[in-house]
């Protein structure tokens, strides 16, 4: 497992830099993530993007479809995903600290 | 120690699922070192660890350890090894960590021994012992019990289809576009990558709309969607049988002429070679890349296109289970020749490309990420001497291991299906083109 250093304290990453506890999960870590992600400064609309998966992952333990991202966010897909370039699971979902999505990502 | 002896007694056991081919492979290695400039794992280390014969040599201690008369009775003398708790860890991180069964050795073996068979046959074991990655077992769990590797509902499926259809239809200007459910008697069945409606749905708009073109009778399945197989990648036969057969069963039930595979390498392969095994039967349809439609389309002039949409200088990386181990070949060069106007092949290609390092189910095992990006290095070095500025690829797998080369080693390529090119160079039937700049821009 990998750490990265967060006020201090380790927090725990899995080797794709996913947090491996959602819930040590907070803005100012999200910065930290960002950084990583080679993202300098998080928009008022990154937020929106990763504020909206972060409440759909609360509620439903999953991420949400892009299709959704889109409806509540109201950015056209091609904006989100010049926002996270790693896109929308390596990218936004990592940043809004969801633990890695299943399947082909 | 009580896992070990129960390990002991699941490796004494399989000696009942010992086919011909895996006893004569297995044995047959001349250790003559050919396969280790072959891997991309090799030459991006150097160590001898990653010859891909050192991978099957660990495989073959174990099987000479429980399954041959000296490797009972002296197996030291034998080079047999007995299973512990440290050569199993070993054994995972080998078989499932430090190869994508991407053939690659195997085409380059003295004696022609598929090294990716062999590999996936240690998974079948690792599989029997419970050693498989979490992140790949998860995958194959999500595709068995819900009918997907992502776990996608039918109604988000259906929510997302039908937003897509609003945007092909804007994109087209014809409101008849659509993308039908659950037709019967349609001649084509498409099936996708469950990351597509999840995350990445321009690929879909992208096939829809030279489906629309082509005027082809085609339909996608509400329930039975998922083309992928990671059981496949895992080396679950029977979680293969399961999911395969769901796909084979819808394609029966709605009549379909063609089961059409997304734009996946290892979807197609196991369900154009890997499937019929696996369930013991022919087809009463014929399993095709959706590649393969494309060609077809362009040959019969049923679609057209106009190349001078795609300018930048374009390469194509061709995957291993589409291309190397599933006989998909020169139709993407077809395709792209006619797509592009500035197409370069990168070098080697065609069966002895370079696999990008992410296949073999790496991609959704994080332990092997660190690796897994050095692995790319081959691939970085063919893009690099490439010279392109796009890379295209027909595989959505690959596409993710290309895009995190891309940004790991600054490479400053885009990285496209090749649907999503046709589709920017499609000349519409009202004789349009009309790339797809800047769709779906609706809000949902």
């Amino acid at each position: 497992m990998a750490f990265i250093e967060f006020r201090g304290k380790k927090v725990e990453v899995n080797e794709e830099g996913f947090l491996i506890r959602p819930e040590e999960w907070s803005e100012e870590l999200a910065k930290v993530l960002a950084e990583a992600e080679g993202i300098d400064e998080l928009t008022d609309d990154h937020w929106k993007v990763m504020n909206y998966i972060r409440q759909y992952f609360l509620d439903h333990d999953i991420a949400p479809m892009v299709r959704l991202l889109c409806k509540e966010t109201g950015f056209p897909l091609r904006y989100i995903y010049q926002l996270f370039t790693s896109g929308p699971a390596r990218g936004a979902c990592k940043l809004a600290g969801l633990p890695k999505p299943d399947g082909c990502v | 120690m009580e896992a070990i002896a129960n390990h002991r007694f699941t490796l004494e056991s399989l000696s009942k699922s010992i086919t011909r081919r895996l006893a004569i492979l297995v044995n047959s290695c001349v250790h003559c070192g050919l396969c280790s400039d072959s891997c991309h794992y090799y030459l991006a280390e150097n160590n001898s660890r990653f010859i891909p014969a050192f991978r099957t040599d660990r495989l073959s201690s174990l099987f000479r350890r429980y399954h041959t008369w000296l490797g009972r009775r002296i197996p030291f003398w034998v080079g047999a090894k007995e299973v512990d708790a440290l050569t199993l860890k070993e054994l995972t991180d080998t078989i499932f960590g430090e190869c994508t069964m991407c053939g690659r050795c195997a085409i380059n073996c003295s004696i022609g021994m598929d090294i990716g068979f062999l590999i996936r046959e240690a998974r079948k074991i690792l599989v029997e012992l419970d050693q498989v990655p979490r992140g790949l077992q998860s995958a194959v769990d999500k595709a068995v019990t819900t009918g997907n590797n992502m776990a996608i509902t039918e109604e988000e499926l259906i929510g997302t289809l039908q937003w897509l259809e609003e945007e092909l239809q804007q994109e087209v200007g014809d409101t008849w576009a659509k993308i039908p459910l659950n037709k019967a008697g349609a001649r084509v069945l498409y099936t996708l990558n469950p990351r597509e409606p999840k995350f990445f749905p321009l690929s879909i708009i992208a096939i829809a709309k030279i489906f629309y073109a082509a005027d082809e009778d085609w339909t996608l399945s509400s329930t039975n969607f998922d083309a992928t197989n990671y059981a496949y990648y895992s080396g679950d036969d029977q979680a293969a049988r399961t999911i395969a057969r769901r796909l084979v069963d819808e394609a029966e039930k709605l009549g379909a002429r063609i089961l059409a595979v997304t734009e996946c390498g290892h979807a197609y392969r196991s369900i154009r070679w890997e499937a019929p095994n696996w369930l013991g039967k022919r087809f009463d349809f014929q399993a095709k890349s959706i590649l393969e439609l494309i060609a077809e389309y362009l040959r019969e002039g049923r679609i057209r296109l106009d190349p001078s949409a795609n300018s930048k200088p374009t390469t194509l990386h061709d995957p291993c289970n589409l291309v190397r181990y599933g006989g998909v070949v020169e139709v993407q060069r077809y395709i792209l020749r006619k797509a592009v106007s500035n197409f370069v092949e990168m070098h080697p290609n065609r069966e002895r490309n370079f696999c990008c390092g992410g296949g073999g189910g790496l991609l959704s095992m994080s332990e092997y990420a660190e690796l897994r990006l050095k692995a790319g290095r081959a691939k970085v070095e063919q893009i690099r001497q490439a010279g392109a500025k796009v890379v295209a690829t027909p595989c959505h797998n690959c596409i993710d291991q290309l895009m995190e080369l891309n940004k790991n080693y600054n490479l400053r390529i885009e990285v496209k299906t090749i649907g999503e090119i046709i589709a920017d160079a499609l000349i519409l039937p009202s004789g349009q083109i009309n790339p797809s700049s800047d769709y779906p821009s609706k809000k949902g």
